[in-house]
């Protein structure tokens, strides 16, 4: 346990140093407010971009609070996701290729711990990034746009930040496997965007994490409330801890690049 | 323009350029400390200041060398 926090303390302060707790969560705060100024603006966004011919009107049915809040989780499942692996991509490999983990455990020091101290660092950034995100968007939509409901918005909420939680370890899974970070970039958002693709084709009953996304807009939407999701969630904090155990064991066996 | 200034409520809408600016400034400040960066300097100014959100998530993301 001593370890452990010693290490997460560690972690804190590389990811201060590299400023990671200030533009991570920025850029999520930023997506989560732009979706409801642009939504509540778009008829003067169209009337002031110029090329339209005149007496021309267009008119858009303003859409409900609720709409705008499943469009923001939208935003966070493209420009979001991306951000995220980017940032947290060389968090296990990094030290690994310079060295730094070599010196590490040239000390009989725990495995588990080092690795445990760095999904905990994975964990608070983007559970920090996604609350002060979604909490700027609610914010902004009630403000601009209208009402939204409160315990079916807080159950999205959570579901899609496990979804957020599934990616960020398949990034630091990836990262124990492999040294280049376009590589983990790579095939950690893609694997994420499959993932969340299949789910238009897959049957319900497969509680693929890939689902959370998609339950966690319907909660926002459907009027008749989506079902499977505890199934994804389980599965979905199974592959984390699978993910783990093997990005643990990478760790020990692959201490250096050489 | 009258019209369309005086239909934004500019409570609301000043925080968004308030945190591209301060994205901005830190990106900025971390450059000019920064030791060791890919490309040159210059480059990355222009890209901060042009860029918007974009320009100086790609600087802390590419440009910054130290990524352990």
């Amino acid at each position: 346990m001593r370890q452990f926090l010693l290490f997460f303390r560690k972690e804190m302060l590389e990811m201060g140093r590299s400023f990671k707790w200030l533009w991570v969560p920025l850029v999520f705060l930023m997506l989560g407010i732009m979706q409801p100024v642009v939504t509540r603006f778009m008829p003067v966004i169209l009337e002031s971009s110029g090329n339209m011919p005149k007496g021309m009107t267009i008119t858009i049915d303003p859409p409900s609070g609720m709409e705008v809040m499943a469009q923001t989780l939208g935003q966070f499942n493209s420009v979001g996701l991306m951000i995220l692996v980017l940032s947290i991509m060389t968090l296990i490999s990094g030290e690994r290729q310079s060295g730094v983990s070599q010196m590490i455990f040239a000390k009989p020091v725990s495995y588990l711990s080092y690795a445990a101290a760095k999904w905990a660092i994975m964990l608070s950034l983007v559970t920090a990034s996604f609350v002060l995100g979604y909490a700027g968007a609610w914010y902004y939509t009630v403000q601009m746009i209208g009402s939204v409901e409160t315990a079916a918005a807080l159950k999205a909420a959570l579901l899609y930040m496990l979804w957020l939680w599934f990616t960020g370890s398949l990034t630091l899974f990836m990262s124990s496997l492999m040294n280049s970070a376009a590589g983990i970039a790579f095939v950690s958002l893609g694997a994420a965007i499959l993932l969340s693709m299949a789910s238009t084709w897959l049957p319900r009953y497969a509680y693929s994490p890939g689902f959370l996304p998609e339950i966690s807009v319907q909660w926002l939407q459907a009027s008749e409330k989506p079902t499977g999701d505890l199934g994804a969630a389980i599965l979905c904090l199974m592959c984390m801890i699978f993910f783990f155990m093997i990005a643990a064991y990478q760790v020990k066996i692959r201490k250096s690049n050489v | 323009m009258d019209t369309i200034n005086s239909s934004i409520p500019w409570s609301l809408i000043m925080p968004i350029i308030v945190l591209q600016l301060i994205l901005a400034v830190v990106g900025l400040v971390s450059l000019y400390k920064a030791e060791a960066i890919r490309g040159p300097k210059w480059l990355w100014v222009i890209i901060i200041l042009c860029g918007n959100i974009l320009g100086s998530v790609a600087y802390f993301i590419i440009g910054r060398k130290d990524a352990s």
